[in-house]
């Protein structure tokens, strides 16, 4: 049986580049043997992007266009892509000419093993300047260390996914960069290959020194996101750790100025200050409760244990939309 | 289903408005005399027995008007939603209560209504109210403005027309109706304001009671938090309670300092006790976010982030 892969390519602001894009995809699909569409998302682009999606509709009859009404970003573009694949793997790629789909086939090789769910692409050999090089790696540390899914580049968006793989995660916002995280979160296996990155052809890369700060604290809320949203109580009584020594160390002195007369403050003083920690505690484990109350009524099943695919076993379901009455 | 109609007007009836059925009437001639194929679905909010007793003759001769009642009061949001089940056109006119707009008002915005436009708001000139009702309505206006960076002018009248797929996809609750166009132009949808003739006012004149007042002021807050913060209430919360906590910590780093090196006894300081309570807050303001973070990754797959305009 023949593989059906959907590639997945966002666009914004890339009329440059489209039939260039295009073509080469065309090269590598027609030298190897697999069914495919090209997904194109227009992610509202200001210039002449979607008239040259709809120009190359004629002479591309495997290819698809999404335009929407403003810009929504990558994330979003990428995951309309996947709500409208018919792939059972589906692809994704830069529209900047940053990625080759010759790359394509050779990771799609690797689906052969059936455990594999995600297949991202490493661009070993970057062409980009040092000052973009340097932050991506410190990103890609620490996601690495704190996910504990190893990739030595989340930042590149070659990657190619098991359609109801990807399509169990529930993404948005800017969180294109973990969708190998946020899958092995459900049991997903994630393996890397190194891929061709080739130098940017036309127009201004999109990236900026805002941008580094902003894929930080993005960083940060998904490490908290992955780390507390199956377990909350756990990571809310982490936090209640360092008012539970604060209280102890109140409680002692409130103690030592009851019993041995100490004069440097009042009893009732530190009374207070313990039981003010006390109540901190108190309601970080309550929270801690309420979003264990949260997970426990959500649709999403996760597991924790990266070592046992479990596709097979965990049934999501898909948004039924009728939940719209208050 | 296949629709047989262009246009359905829905009007919400909120209150016992007593010439109900000459507008009910006013309404149905403009629409006569434009020549389309219309049906005026009415929803009662509360006021079935008055409906009924008002209208009961229209309903009988008119086939094309329909109406539902709510048996008791509901939000707006839940009235909208219901017209929308009810009706079965592309295109939606809202009305309210009563005639806000004249009938040639009413013309210009049905005639601005194109494809290149999803929504179509009125902006009532030449008002017709007091001078104070304008100036409060002014304030409230300018204000959300301000706070959310929309253009509109005239949210205050309930009169619009819609593109049947906003109502759709836009989900609006409680009192947020009236700012589902600032709403749907986040989401990518295109509003045109147009001004139209003021035709009566029929609310309360003078200053309102104050609960009305702060919950406007929490509708606004309301819209802005949604607007900005709905999929990453973290970054809001996180924000206040950084600061929080990182002005507790420097209070108590002074206080801290105070007792090592100038021997001062801080024992019972007010100092302190603020460095404390400030650190509990900040932390307690930053569990809330994470809490609220937790609910939008967990509880939040129905909602799609993006529009699509075309696809093929």
């Amino acid at each position: 049986m023949k593989k059906y892969i959907s590639i997945v390519v966002p666009l914004y602001n890339e009329a440059d580049s489209i039939d260039e894009l295009v073509s080469r995809i065309l090269e590598t699909t027609s030298n190897f043997d697999f069914t495919y569409e090209i997904i194109l998302v227009d992610d509202g682009s200001t210039d002449e992007t979607w008239k040259k999606i709809e120009q190359l509709k004629a002479s591309v009859p495997h290819l698809r266009g999404i335009k929407f009404r403003r810009n929504f970003g990558q994330t979003a573009a990428m995951v309309a892509g996947f709500d409208h694949a018919c792939g059972k793997f589906i692809a994704t790629m830069d529209g900047d000419l940053q990625n080759d789909p010759a790359d394509i086939p050779r990771m799609l090789k690797l689906f052969e093993d059936d455990s594999v769910d995600i297949v991202s692409g490493w661009r070993k050999e970057r062409k980009d300047h040092f000052s973009r090089v340097l932050p991506s790696r410190i990103a890609n540390y620490i996601i690495s260390k704190s996910t504990g899914v190893r990739l030595h580049d989340y930042g590149c968006s070659l990657k190619i996914y098991r359609a109801d793989c990807i399509r169990s995660i529930h993404a948005y916002g800017e969180m294109h960069r973990f969708f190998p995280a946020l899958a092995s979160m459900t049991g997903a296996r994630v393996i890397e290959m190194p891929v061709n990155h080739l130098p940017r052809r036309f127009g201004q890369s999109k990236y900026g020194f805002s941008r580094i700060f902003k894929v930080f604290s993005d960083i940060f809320s998904m490490n908290l996101i992955i780390r507390f949203s199956s377990t909350p109580l756990i990571g809310f009584s982490i936090c209640a750790f360092p008012f539970g020594a604060l209280m102890v160390f109140f409680g002692f002195l409130a103690i030592i100025a009851t019993f041995l007369g100490w004069t440097d403050g009042k009893p009732g003083f530190f009374l207070l200050l313990t039981i003010l920690n006390l109540k901190a505690i108190l309601m970080l484990v309550l929270m801690g409760m309420i979003g264990e109350l949260i997970v426990a009524n959500s649709d999403l099943t996760h597991t924790d244990l990266p070592e046992i695919n479990k596709r097979n076993l965990t049934i999501h379901s898909e948004g039924t939309g009728n939940d719209l009455q208050n | 289903m296949i629709c047989k109609t262009d246009i359905s007007v829905a009007i919400l009836l909120d209150e016992q408005s007593p010439d109900i059925a000459n507008y009910v009437q006013a309404l149905h001639h403009i629409f006569e005399s434009r020549e389309v194929a219309f049906e005026l679905v009415i929803i009662a909010n509360g006021t079935e027995r008055f409906l009924k007793s008002h209208l009961d003759q229209l309903l009988r001769t008119c086939p094309n008007i329909k109406a539902f009642a709510f048996p008791r009061k509901v939000s707006q949001a839940v009235c909208v939603r219901a017209a929308l089940k009810e009706s079965c056109s592309e295109i939606l006119v809202m009305c309210g209560s009563y005639q806000q707009i004249t009938a040639e008002g009413l013309g210009t915005l049905l005639d601005a209504f194109s494809d290149d436009v999803d929504i179509v708001c009125p902006w009532r000139h030449h008002r017709v109210d007091s001078a104070l009702n304008q100036l409060q309505s002014r304030l409230f206006n300018k204000f959300l403005a301000f706070i959310t960076g929309s253009q509109l002018h005239d949210l205050s009248c309930t009169t619009r027309v819609f593109r049947r797929e906003v109502l759709e996809k836009i989900r609006v609750y409680g009192n947020l109706y009236r700012f589902l166009p600032i709403m749907a132009k986040q989401k990518g949808y295109r509003i045109r304001e147009i001004p139209c003739a003021h035709y009566q006012e029929r609310g309360k004149t003078g200053f309102y009671s104050v609960s009305e007042y702060i919950g406007r002021l929490v509708d606004i807050g309301t819209v802005y938090f949604n607007l900005r913060f709905s999929r990453k209430p973290l970054r809001f919360f996180s924000i206040i309670g950084s600061g929080l906590t990182a002005a507790g910590g420097l209070i108590a780093l002074w206080v801290f300092f105070q007792k090592l090196f100038l021997e001062m006894p801080v024992g019972s300081s007010s100092e302190l006790l603020t460095a404390v309570i400030l650190m509990v807050a900040g932390v307690e303001t930053a569990g809330l976010g994470l809490l609220g973070e937790i609910i939008a990754f967990t509880h939040g797959r129905q909602v799609k982030e993006y529009t699509i305009e075309k696809s093929f």
